[in-house]
């Protein structure tokens, strides 16, 4: 736990709507992600989750409370300097509609880099194709790609400009267990070999065990906050914050 | 249902509005056409009949044959004529007068009045049957006496007492204005200048003494109008026609409207356009949607919803668009009429207007065509909207399989192209006269502009790497976004361009076909016309006085002129009516270089008052050689027998059918006034001083002459091409607004369908910038594809077009500038076009674009 915060949140509040039908999605979070760690964000669905994840990567802006991402307070960033960061520093995979259809696999990947105005460097981009396993599949379009390619696909996106952080929202919510297994370890080894930083959000267990640490939020409020562990420590642990 | 109908309406109420407004513009168009041409036609009506209140039988020349391309006014006939009429029983009164085109100078020096509209003299009549109303002043009692129409005073700022200068048939003359007149109760009619000076000098100025145009009769008591008509038609000459007062105000006024009709099929062929660029797009709208719409269409059939009843949800939203859009175009174009009115006016023909004319033919046509047209445009979507199945559209991102009509697409496409070529080339080179060639080019121009549109959607890939390459170079990422946007649905992106193509390839059309007609006059006068100077109408068209030629040739420095006549004529056993120029045979080939068949600049020389040359396109498809003799026809009915003694290329008709010579024109054919005089100079007579000295001869005796060098004949004789150009831009950018509108509809609609692809690129760091880039880069490329159809379509109706032409000197010339200039304006009006909905798709909410349900 001594590794520098690379992503901080500081009692973090986020309302939706307001008067009676108003909703505190976020209540006073405050919760911060070690630079080269692989956490997993974990709680019941409504908890929360997403919202934070969203205010985390300067998607959305909380009600009140500081975030600060790589030294910079996003709260304070106008909507130009929010896009800039993103394309800088921060990597996202998430759930459904990952891919532009009209690109190719490679054209996918590299586009965070093009829309920066930056050429990607062909060797890294070789090596994350290959790493992903896509070597053949460069040139396939997303719809001749299975469920598992595409997230290979958005993994390699997300780890080409080498971000700060990545972002995962349910990066395996719509795979099998094979493909899930292949991501994860795909994430896992960016942490492992590259020192990337990654936050995932998920409700699978199996997926957390990936993590070498683990937020759980319940309410809009942080639970728990500790190592992973293996699965079964995992689903012990939801259990009693249960 | 119809609720379904409804409620979809209301929730998409952007992309009903514009598809409505492509209804609109049309019906708009047909409204303003209808009543801007009834409110014309009612007054003219209520003016003819008011100024003929006062005549029971009207006397006026019978022409010997109805010419409409040659111009020429009636003849008139003798004076005697009202001395035979007098002496018929029953005729209480009668007198005869003149009314013929003159000039009216104005404090310019120039013809009073815009440059198109004419100006008369008429002479006095006597009550009952003066058609003029003296607001101020009185009629002109003595020779050197003016009366003047209102309007043209008031434009002049003229008082009674102001000299006034008026040119008829020789030289200007001054007089004095005693008379403010107004024409029944109108101010002036079209906007021409009126003066009205005594007969016995409206006689001279109009070279018509002992000689009328018109005699005007009223009943002894108890003889009705009918009945004496019918006596003098007994007893006067066939040269005369003969028709109660309330027949020659019918007759007055329909001649009057006849040259107003063309304004009318012009509009309304203009509307036609407008609503056939609004087809595709209302086709494209529905289509788009229903394919948006599969999963609630889909939804619906599941719950039980018959296919018929799809059916009817989808045409039903199409009738309610279509009837509510024809209802608010019908008002709107009362609301045009006096736009188009004010646009006539800047190319210089005023109109009289009083009031506003609805009549219910215009509120049939205006609802009519517009529903039917929204309808038609919707059927197809409508019978593929049937094909969702019920459970198909449940599915994520289900899409419509194309239907087994799909497969017939293209070579149905293919054939209605050829057909639509076959019917162009039937219509052009068929040999149809005027109008009966207009249906088999209209309908062959839709179908051939139909059979493209279907088979685009094969070239949007091609054409869209082809423009979207250079912008992927350009500007990276967003270029290339924008191009594979463009492909992804080729189908869509075809309907939108094909919109665009119509108006684009009709642009093009005309300005090809403008520059072909500029170029080949250029080179007829380049080719043929020898002479250093030119004398002509200030107004380049109107004549000259046949006396004019005499006094520039008496001018120091000048050689020699030649006057150039025309007159309308007939040959007998030849079905149309042929132009026929007369020329000074002595001078002529001296200052003007035919291009001969058969002769030589002595056959020209040698011609005499019983010879006549042929052009050689004539005399081929008359079967006339040299050697023949032909009888010649004038509009007086006089009959000339003429023998052709050579035959000429007639280049970009700069002469007529046949040439003859002036005195033949001024015996025969009563033409003493000249179209134009070739002036030669001296060797060794500076061409420039003898401009100079030819003006002040011309600006004191005949102000509405000038002279010109051989390079300013040219410049006047192709100004009108570049006005009746600018008209049609005119009218055919509403055709190019109602497609613009098009391509902003399916933006729309294609950035409510990407809404989660551009919150991507948003989330991924894609500034809003570069989201407003990759939308109007799509909008570019769709608007270059329209315009690059549009512009091989408009440079192959400019090739059929002028097919025809080829052997009367009309040679193509493709202005490339101005062609690439209308390719740059295509882009820019596509980057125009994608402002709004780019705006849109920057401002989307990327949260709740990657946000999933
Ligand atoms: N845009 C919004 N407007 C209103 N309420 C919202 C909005 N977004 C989220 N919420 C509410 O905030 C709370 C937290 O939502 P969030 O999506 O963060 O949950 P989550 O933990 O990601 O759940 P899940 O596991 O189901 O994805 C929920 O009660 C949700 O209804
Ligand atoms: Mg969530």
């Amino acid at each position: 736990m001594d590794a520098p915060l690379i992503v901080s949140a500081v009692d973090v509040h986020r309302r939706f709507g307001q008067g009676e039908t108003a909703v505190n999605a976020l209540d006073g979070v405050t919760v911060g992600f070690p630079k080269g760690q692989f956490t997993a964000i974990m709680g019941p669905s409504g908890s929360g989750k997403s919202t934070l994840m969203h205010i985390l990567a300067g998607l959305d802006r909380p009600t009140s409370g500081s975030v600060a991402v790589d030294g910079v307070e996003l709260p304070e960033l106008d909507d130009r300097r929010l896009t800039q960061l993103r394309r800088d520093k921060l990597g996202f995979i998430f759930q459904f509609f990952n891919l532009l259809p009209i690109l190719t696999a490679e054209e996918n990947i590299t586009l965070p880099m093009r829309l920066a105005g930056r050429k990607p460097d062909p060797a890294w981009l070789d090596e994350l194709i290959a790493k992903v396993g896509l070597a053949d599949r460069r040139k396939h379009k997303p719809s001749e790609l299975s469920g598992g390619q595409q997230q290979r696909v958005a993994v390699a996106r997300a780890l080409l400009t080498r971000p700060a952080v990545v972002f995962a929202d349910e990066p395996t919510g719509n795979l099998d267990s094979k493909a899930s297994e292949e991501v994860l370890q795909l994430l896992r080894g960016a942490v492992d070999d590259y020192g990337q930083t990654v936050v995932m959000v998920t409700h699978d267990p199996s997926a957390a065990s990936f993590a070498d640490r683990i937020v759980v939020l319940k309410d809009g409020k942080v639970v728990s906050e500790g190592p992973a562990g293996d699965r079964s420590q995992v689903v012990d642990l939801m259990r009693e914050v249960a | 249902m119809l609720a379904a109908s409804l409620k979809g309406l209301s929730e998409r109420k952007l992309r009903t509005a514009l598809t409505a407004f492509a209804v609109v513009l049309g019906v708009a168009l047909i409204s303003g056409t209808y009543i801007l041409t009834d409110t014309i036609s009612r007054t003219f009506d209520g003016v003819f009949t008011q100024v003929t209140k006062g005549i029971d039988v009207s006397i006026t020349p019978r022409k010997a044959f109805n010419d409409t391309n040659q111009g020429g006014s009636p003849p008139a006939f003798p004076a005697s004529v009202l001395d035979r009429a007098k002496a018929v029983p029953g005729v209480e009164r009668a007198a005869g007068g003149v009314f013929d085109q003159a000039s009216v100078i104005g404090k310019d020096g120039d013809r009073v009045g815009a440059q198109s509209t004419p100006n008369f003299v008429a002479s006095d009549e006597p009550a009952p049957f003066n058609p003029f109303r003296y607001v101020q002043g009185r009629a002109p009692s003595a020779p050197d006496e003016v009366a003047i129409d209102r309007k043209t005073v008031s434009d002049e700022g003229w008082k009674l007492g102001d000299r006034v200068k008026v040119l008829g048939r020789s030289a200007a003359r001054t007089y004095t204005l005693v008379g403010v007149a107004k024409f029944g109760d109108l101010n002036s009619v079209a906007g021409a200048g009126i003066a009205v000076l005594t007969l016995p000098e409206a006689q001279r100025v109009l070279d018509k003494v002992g000689r009328f145009d018109s005699i005007d009769v009223k009943a002894a008591p108890g003889v009705a109008p009918a009945q004496l008509a019918e006596r003098l038609r007994r007893a006067l000459p066939g040269s005369v026609t003969v028709r109660t007062g309330t027949e020659q105000a019918r007759q007055d006024s329909k001649d009057v409207k006849e040259g107003f009709d063309f304004i009318k099929v012009l509009l309304l062929v203009f509307a036609g356009v407008a609503l056939f660029v609004g087809a595709f797009m209302i086709f494209n709208t529905f289509s788009i949607t229903i394919a948006q719409r599969t999963r609630e269409l889909s939804i619906l059939r599941t719950l039980g919803a018959s296919r018929r009843q799809v059916l009817w949800a989808v045409v039903g939203e199409a009738l309610v668009v279509g009837f509510a859009a024809s209802v608010v175009g019908l008002f709107a174009g009362i609301g045009l009429a006096p736009a188009l009115e004010a646009l006539f006016k800047a190319v210089g023909a005023e109109l009289p207007s009083g009031g506003t004319v609805i009549e219910a033919r215009t509120v049939v046509v205006s609802l009519v065509v517009g529903t039917l047209v929204t309808l038609l445009a919707s059927v197809a979507p409508a019978a593929r909207a049937t094909r969702v199945a019920p459970i198909e559209g449940v599915r994520e991102g289900a899409t419509l399989a194309p239907g087994r009509a799909a497969r017939l697409k293209t070579p149905a496409a293919i054939a209605l192209s050829l057909l639509g070529v076959a019917l162009l080339l039937f219509g052009v080179l068929g040999g149809h006269s005027g109008g009966a060639a207009l249906g088999p080019i209209g309908g062959g121009a839709a179908l051939l502009f139909l059979g493209v549109a279907l088979v685009s959607s094969k070239l949007v890939k091609p054409l869209s790497t082809g423009i979207g390459n250079p912008l992927e170079s350009a500007f990276g990422v967003t270029g290339q976004l924008a191009r594979e946007n463009a492909i992804r649905n080729p189908g869509r992106t075809a309907g939108t361009s094909a919109a665009l193509m119509v108006g684009l390839a009709l642009v093009i059309f005309v300005t090809i076909f403008a520059a072909g007609l500029r170029h080949s006059i250029d080179q007829a006068i380049g080719k043929s016309v020898t002479a250093p100077l030119v004398v002509e109408n200030k107004d380049g068209w109107s004549l000259i006085p046949g006396s004019t030629a005499a006094a520039v040739g008496r001018v120091e420095g000048v050689s020699g002129t030649s006057s150039i006549r025309l007159a309308p004529g007939k040959v007998a056993g030849a079905g149309s009516t042929d132009g026929i120029t007369g020329i000074d045979p002595a001078t002529f080939s001296q200052l003007f270089h035919l291009e001969w068949k058969k002769g030589s600049d002595s056959t020209a020389r040698a011609l005499t008052d019983t010879g006549a040359l042929a052009s050689e396109s004539w005399a081929s498809s008359h079967d006339k050689h040299v050697g023949d003799r032909i009888v010649v026809r004038t509009q007086s009915g006089r009959e000339v027998p003429l023998t052709i003694t050579g035959t000429y290329k007639n280049n970009a008709h700069s002469l007529g059918d046949l040439t003859v010579t002036n005195p033949v024109m001024e015996r025969d054919f009563a033409q003493r006034q000249a179209q134009y005089i070739l002036v030669g100079t001296k060797p060794g007579a500076d061409v420039g001083q003898v401009k100079a000295q030819v003006e002040r001869v011309l600006d004191a005796r005949y102000p509405t002459a000038e002279i010109v060098t051989k390079d300013g004949f040219k410049d006047t004789q192709t100004k009108w091409v570049n006005g009746i150009l600018s008209f049609f831009y005119v009218l055919l950018s509403l055709a190019v607004i109602v497609s613009l509108l098009g391509i902003v509809n399916t933006l729309v609609l294609a950035i409510y369908e990407r809404t989660r692809e551009i919150g991507m690129i948003r989330a991924l760091g894609g500034s809003r910038r570069q989201v407003k880039r990759i939308v109007r880069y799509e909008s570019v490329i769709t608007a270059l594809i329209g315009a690059t159809l549009g512009t091989v379509l408009g440079i192959f109706f400019a090739i059929v077009a002028s097919r025809p032409l080829a052997s009367e000197g009309f040679s193509l010339s493709f202005p490339v500038g101005t062609l690439l200039l209308l390719l740059v304006l295509a882009a820019v009006a596509g980057m125009v076009a994608a402002i709004g909905p780019a705006r849109r798709a920057a401002r989307l909410d990327v949260l709740k674009a990657v946000a999933y349900e």
